[in-house]
C-alpha cells in the first residue's frame, strides 16, 4: 500500500513541467473536494472532539465538563467488555474470513471449470447492504433455533458465531477477489522453476505463493480488521447486544456501545468514547499496516 | 482563460454549496449564538409561510402514522396552514427528537411521554397553562409538570390494560366473571381450566411469549403491578433513585400463573411472538390474554370476536385489599410546544392542537386511535374495555396508575428484564436474578441516565 | 509438456471434484437471498415459524407482503426508489470525478498543503461515523444540505477519504512520462487529465465505484440523520420504518422490501460484474 512504502517521494521526482501547471488549477482540481470534505468531515470531526469534553444535548446547547466525560467512559464496564468483545471478533472473523479467502480462491486459480461462476456468486452477498443483511440473518438463524425453542438473542453463544457467519458470508468474496488477484500476480516462471526442482504443492505454496501474495494479505488483514472495529448496523441488526447481563450487552461491539450510550444524559460520554474509539482503530491500523509490511520487505 | 474558467467553476460550486442566503452563516458561528439561531434561521427559512406560520408534529407510534397524516391533509385543506407530521422510525425517537431539535426547522410539537422525557427535553417544553387546548381538558391526572407546577406535556389520550377476558369460554367452562375478585379466586378459575384443557379444547391463558413483539407486555405493563404498590406505600411523588423488592414475590406469582396455566410453558415461550398471544385468543384457544384497551379494534376486527363476549378485568397479584383494585390506567402520550420555534409557528400548532380536541374529525379520530380522551368534546369509543375501565372507577376501585412510567433508561431496563425472565422460564436461570435484574438494574439505569 | 498421463488424470479428476464441491457450496451461498425471496411471498406469521418451507396454500398470499410494504405509511415505496437511486448515483459520480481530480493533483503537486490533505484523508478512513454523529447533521442542516439534490456533497466530504487515498495510490504508480510527454505537446492539465490520466485511472475508477455505490444505496443512519425528515425517504429507512412500536415487525413485508433493494442492486452486479471483479482487483493491488 503506497501511503506506508518508504517514501520514494514521488512529489520530489515530479518535473516542474507537470507540476507548475497543475499547482495553478488548483481551484479546480482540489478546492470542491477540499470545501465539501471539510463540511462533511473537518469542521463535524472538530466539533465532535470539542463536545466530547462537554455535557450536551444538542450541538447548540453544551457546557464545558473538561475531562469528566472520558472519566465515565473508562468506569463504564460495558464500554470495556465492548471493547474486548471486539478485540476478540475482530482475531476470529480476521482468521476465518482470511484462510477461508484465500482457500477458495486458491482453489478458483487452478483453472477448474466453472471458476467465473463462483467468482460471481462468492461476491454477490458484498452488495447487500449491513442492516439488510442482519434480518436476513436473523430470519435463518431464528428460523433453525426456534426449532430448539431458543433465539439467537437469548445466548450470547449463538450472538457471536452468528455474526461470524454473517460477515464472513458478505466478506468472503471480496477478499477472494483480492487474493485471485494477488495469486495471478505471482510470477510465473518462479512456479516454473519450483516445479522443475519438484517442490511439493505444500512447499510451492509456503515458499513462493504466499511471500508473493503478502502485499494482497496486507489489504485483506487491513481491511477484515478495520471491518469488523467500525462493525455497526450488522451487530445492530442482528442481536443489538442481546442477550443482557445486567448492565452489559454481551453481544455488543464497540460502535453500537458509542450509539447506546447516547442517552440525554450522557451524549458527552457517548462524544468521548467515539474519540477514543477512534484513536484505537487508527493505532491497529498503523500498527497491522507496519507489521505486515516488514514481512512484505524482507522478501 | 483557464484561470478564469477555474475561479467560474469554483464560484459556481461554492455558491451552490452555501445557497440562498445561508451564505453569512459560516459553521464557526453555530457555537457562537447557539440560542438565537433556531429562531433566526426559522424566519428566514420560510418565508412563505411567515405570515401563519406552519405546524411540525414529530409523532412517536408509527402505527399511528397514517391515521396523523390524514388529519394533517384535513386541516390544511380546511385552513391552509401547512401541518408536517414525521414519525420516527422505532426504537429511534430520542435519537431522531434530538437530532431535529438542533436543526433550524425543528418540530413545533413533539411527544414527552413520561418523567424521564421532561427532564430531558423540558428545557424546550412551553408552559400549557395559558393555552385554548389546556382549557379544553377535563382532568390534569395525565399531564406532566415541572417543579414550578408549569404544566410541561398535556397527556392527549389515556390507555387501560389488564387481563382480558372471553366471557363466553368462561361460561363454557363452568365459570363466571362473579368468581374472579383476587389473586385466589383467579388462580382456582385458571387452574381448573388448564387441567381440563384437553377436555374443554381450550387453556387458561394464552402463551406469554418473550420475543420482542411481546415481552413488553410483561417487563413493562404486568411488572407496573409491583411498581404501583410499592409506589403508592412509599407516598413516592417523583422518580425513585433505588426500588426494592417489597412486592416482587407477588410478580412472581402472578407470573407463575401465566407461565403454569397455559398451553405454551418453559423454553417455548423464550420465542413466542405477541400475534401468537393475540390469535390464541382471538381463536378462541384461551380464557385470559393479558393487553389493553388498544386490543380492542384487532379483536372485534381482525378476529371478528363479539365485543358482547369481551371483558376486562383488574391483574390480581394477591396483594392485600386488591378486590377494590381497577385497571391500569395511564398514558404515554403526551404533547409538549417546542418553546423555542417561531411566535407565529407556536400559535399556528395550537390552534391546530386545539382543532384536533375539538372538531368533529380530530375527535372522531382520536376517539378511533387512541381511546378515551380527557377532552369536553371528547367523544366516547365504542370500546367495552374503556367502558369497563369507567365502570371500575365508578364503582369506587382505584386506578393503577402508570408507575412505570418512571424507569429510568427504559430500554436497557427492559431487555435486561427480559433476558432473566428467558433464562427463569426455560431452567436456566433462577428468580433471584429477575430480582436482581430489576432492583438493581433500575439502581444502574438511574445512575446512567438521570443520576 | 513431459507430464506422465496418469498426473493428467488425476488432476482432471481432482478439478472434477472440486467443480461439484464449489457448485455444491455456489447453491448453498446463494441459499439466504433465495430464502428472502421466498419468505416474502408467505404471511407474516409463517415466516418465522416455517422458515425453510416453500409457501403453501395457507401461508402463500401472493404481492399482498409487496403492496403493504410499498404503501406503508402513506410515503409511496417508489418515491424512496428514486431518491435512492437519485443520492447514489449524484453521490457516487460527484466522488469518483471530484476526488480523482483532487488525487491527481496531490500526488502531482508535493505542496505541503496537499501533503496535509492526504493525510487528513488518509487520517478520515478510520474515523466512524459515531464520532460525528451528532455534529453532521447539524452542519448539514446549517448550510442546507438535507435534501436529496444537497447530500451528495455530504457524501463527497464523508467518503472523500477513501477514494483519494485509492486513487492517489494509483497515480503515483503511473509513470510520470506520460504526463511529461503531454505536457511537451502543449497539454494543460486539465486536458491531460481528462484524455490522459482519467482513462488510465478506469480500473480504479470501478472498484472506488463499486465501493461508493454500495456504500450510498445501503446506508442508513447518516440519510436518516441529514435528510430532511419531513420530506424525504431512502429505501433502508423505509425498510427501518416497517418495524412497529413494541418491536414487532412484519416479517413479510420487511422480505418484501428487502428484496426490491437488493434486486436492482444484483441486476447491476450481474450486468456489469466483468468490469466490477477486475475492478476490485485492480483497485486492490495498486491501492
Amino acid at each position: 500500500m503506497a501511503l506506508f512504502k518508504k517514501k520514494n517521494d514521488g512529489a520530489a521526482l515530479n518535473s516542474v513541467l507537470v507540476r507548475r501547471p497543475i499547482q495553478k488549477c488548483f481551484p479546480i482540481f482540489l478546492l470542491p473536494t477540499f470545501i465539501a470534505f471539510c463540511i462533511g468531515f473537518l469542521y463535524p470531526f472538530a466539533k465532535g472532539l470539542f463536545l466530547s469534553f462537554c455535557n450536551f444535548k444538542t450541538t447548540s446547547k453544551w457546557t464545558w465538563a473538561g475531562l469528566g466525560n472520558y472519566v465515565k467512559a473508562f468506569a463504564d464496564e460495558s464500554f470495556l467488555h465492548a471493547f474486548w468483545y471486539t478485540a476478540g471478533f475482530a482475531l476470529v472473523s480476521l482468521l476465518i474470513i482470511n484462510i477461508l479467502a484465500f482457500t477458495v480462491a486458491y482453489l478458483l486459480t487452478k483453472g477448474i471449470k466453472g471458476s467465473n461462476i463462483f467468482r460471481t456468486v462468492f461476491f454477490m452477498p458484498n452488495l447487500i447492504g449491513g442492516i439488510v443483511l442482519g434480518y436476513i440473518w436473523s430470519m435463518i438463524f431464528d428460523g433453525i433455533l426456534s426449532r430448539y425453542n431458543t433465539s439467537i438473542l437469548l445466548n450470547s453463544t449463538y450472538g457471536f458465531w452468528g455474526l461470524i457467519i454473517l460477515m464472513a458470508w458478505q466478506q468472503i468474496g471480496y477478499m477472494m477477489i483480492i487474493y485471485i488477484a494477488g495469486l495471478q500476480a505471482v510470477p510465473g516462471d518462479m512456479l516454473e522453476a519450483a516445479k522443475i526442482d519438484g517442490a511439493s504443492e505444500w512447499k510451492t505454496l509456503w515458499n513462493i505463493i504466499i511471500p508473493n501474495v503478502m502485499p494482497s494479505i496486507t489489504i485483506c488483514t487491513f481491511l477484515t480488521l478495520t471491518n469488523s472495529f467500525k462493525l455497526y448496523d450488522q451487530n445492530l441488526a442482528l442481536t443489538n447486544g442481546r442477550p443482557y447481563n445486567g448492565a452489559i450487552h454481551t453481544t455488543e461491539m464497540l460502535a453500537l456501545n458509542i450509539v447506546n450510550s447516547n442517552t440525554l444524559k450522557t451524549k458527552g460520554v457517548g462524544q468521548a468514547k467515539a474519540v477514543m474509539f477512534f484513536v484505537l482503530v487508527a493505532i491497529i491500523g498503523i500498527l497491522q499496516m507496519k507489521s505486515t509490511h516488514d514481512k512484505e520487505v524482507q522478501q | 482563460m483557464k484561470k478564469l474558467l477555474a475561479l467560474a467553476l469554483s464560484l459556481v460550486l461554492v455558491v451552490g454549496l452555501f445557497g440562498c442566503g445561508a451564505k453569512t452563516e459560516t459553521p464557526a458561528a453555530t457555537t457562537a449564538a447557539p440560542a438565537a439561531e433556531t429562531t433566526a434561521a426559522a424566519e428566514t427559512e420560510a418565508p412563505a409561510a411567515s405570515a401563519t406560520g406552519s405546524v411540525y408534529y414529530l409523532n412517536f407510534k408509527p402505527e399511528a402514522d397514517a391515521a396523523w397524516q390524514e388529519l394533517a391533509k384535513t386541516y390544511t385543506e380546511q385552513t391552509g396552514v401547512k401541518v408536517t407530521v414525521v414519525t420516527a422510525a422505532s426504537g429511534t425517537y430520542d435519537d431522531t427528537l434530538t437530532a431535529e431539535l438542533d436543526k433550524a426547522a425543528a418540530p413545533t410539537m413533539f411527544q414527552a411521554g413520561n418523567q424521564g422525557a421532561i427532564d430531558a427535553y423540558g428545557e424546550w417544553c412551553m408552559d400549557m397553562r395559558d393555552t385554548d387546548v389546556y382549557k379544553e381538558m377535563t382532568t390534569d391526572d395525565f399531564n406532566l409538570k415541572g417543579e414550578d407546577g408549569s404544566v410541561l406535556a398535556i397527556g392527549y389520550c389515556y390507555e387501560s390494560f389488564g387481563i382480558i377476558v372471553n366471557k363466553a369460554l368462561l361460561e363454557k367452562a363452568g365459570h363466571s366473571l362473579d368468581e374472579i375478585t383476587n389473586f385466589e379466586s383467579l388462580k382456582a378459575v385458571a387452574d381448573d381450566i388448564h387441567a381440563r384443557a384437553s377436555e374443554l379444547g381450550f387453556d387458561a391463558f394464552t402463551s406469554a411469549g418473550l420475543d420482542g413483539s411481546s415481552s413488553w407486555r410483561f417487563s413493562g405493563h404486568l411488572l407496573n403491578m409491583p411498581l404501583f404498590y410499592q409506589f403508592r406505600d412509599d407516598g413516592v411523588t417523583k422518580q425513585p433513585a433505588t426500588i426494592t423488592n417489597k412486592y416482587l414475590d407477588n410478580f412472581k406469582a402472578i407470573w407463575d400463573l401465566y407461565t403454569t396455566d397455559s398451553a405454551t410453558t418453559g423454553a417455548a415461550l423464550t420465542t413466542a411472538t405477541g400475534d401468537q398471544a393475540e390469535a390464541e385468543f382471538g381463536k378462541g384457544e384461551a380464557v385470559f390474554y393479558q393487553n389493553g384497551t388498544w386490543e380492542y379494534s384487532n379483536l372485534t376486527g381482525t378476529f371478528g370476536m363479539n365485543p358482547d363476549d369481551l371483558a376486562m378485568i383488574p391483574i390480581y397479584c394477591g396483594v392485600e385489599g386488591e378486590e377494590k383494585a381497577g385497571l391500569c390506567s395511564g398514558t404515554e402520550n403526551c404533547w409538549a410546544v417546542n418553546k423555542e420555534a417561531a411566535p407565529e409557528d407556536i400559535q399556528a400548532t395550537l390552534d391546530f392542537m386545539k382543532w384536533v380536541v375539538t372538531s368533529e374529525e380530530g375527535t372522531t379520530m382520536l376517539a378511533a386511535e387512541f381511546g378515551p380522551c380527557p377532552f369536553k368534546n371528547a367523544k366516547t369509543p365504542e370500546n367495552v374495555f374503556c367502558a369497563d375501565a369507567n365502570k371500575l372507577v365508578a364503582d369506587g376501585n382505584y386506578s393503577v396508575t402508570w408507575a412505570f412510567n418512571w424507569t429510568p433508561g427504559v430500554d436497557d431496563f427492559r431487555a435486561a428484564v427480559v433476558d432473566a425472565l428467558t433464562q427463569y422460564v426455560s431452567g436456566t436461570g433462577d428468580w433471584a436474578a429477575v430480582e436482581s435484574a430489576i432492583v438493581d438494574g433500575w439502581a444502574a439505569q438511574y445512575a446512567k441516565n438521570v443520576g | 509438456m513431459a507430464k506422465k498421463p496418469a498426473t493428467i488424470q488425476g488432476e482432471k479428476r481432482v478439478k472434477t471434484i472440486l467443480t461439484v464441491v464449489f457448485a455444491v457450496v455456489a447453491v448453498v451461498y446463494l441459499l439466504p437471498i433465495f430464502l428472502v425471496l421466498m419468505n416474502s411471498f408467505k404471511a407474516n406469521a409463517y415466516v418465522n415459524t416455517e422458515t425453510f418451507a416453500m409457501p403453501n396454500e395457507e401461508s402463500f398470499v401472493g404481492f399482498d407482503n409487496y403492496v403493504k410494504g410499498m404503501t406503508f405509511g402513506n410515503y409511496p415505496f417508489a418515491k424512496s426508489v428514486g431518491y435512492s437511486l437519485f443520492i447514489t448515483i449524484v453521490s457516487s459520480a460527484l466522488i469518483l470525478v471530484c476526488t480523482s481530480m483532487a488525487a491527481w493533483y496531490i500526488a502531482r503537486v508535493g505542496s505541503t498543503f496537499s501533503k496535509i490533505v492526504y493525510y487528513l484523508c488518509v487520517f478520515s478512513m478510520v474515523v466512524p461515523f459515531q464520532m460525528v454523529m451528532f455534529t453532521l447533521p447539524k452542519t448539514a442542516d446549517t448550510l442546507h444540505l438535507n435534501t436529496p439534490w444537497t447530500i451528495p456533497i455530504i457524501y463527497l466530504g464523508f467518503g472523500a477519504g477513501l477514494a483519494v487515498f485509492m486513487f492517489s495510490g494509483f497515480v503515483k504508480s503511473i509513470p510520470l512520462s506520460i504526463e511529461e510527454a503531454a505536457a511537451i505537446d502543449g497539454c494543460g492539465p486539465i486536458k491531460t487529465f481528462f484524455n490522459v490520466v482519467l482513462p488510465m485511472m478506469k480500473p480504479t475508477m470501478i472498484s472506488v465505484g463499486v465501493l461508493e455505490i454500495m456504500w450510498v444505496w445501503n446506508d442508513y443512519l447518516l440519510p436518516y440523520l441529514v435528510l430532511d425528515r419531513k420530506k424525504y425517504m431512502t429505501i433502508p429507512i423505509h425498510i427501518q420504518y416497517l418495524k412497529g412500536s413494541y418491536g414487532s415487525v412484519d416479517m413479510g413485508a420487511t422480505m418484501a422490501l428487502i428484496l426490491l433493494s437488493i434486486a436492482p442492486v444484483i441486476v447491476f452486479y450481474l450486468t456489469c460484474q466483468k468490469y466490477i471483479i477486475k475492478g476490485v482487483a485492480a483497485g486492490a493491488v495498486k491501492g
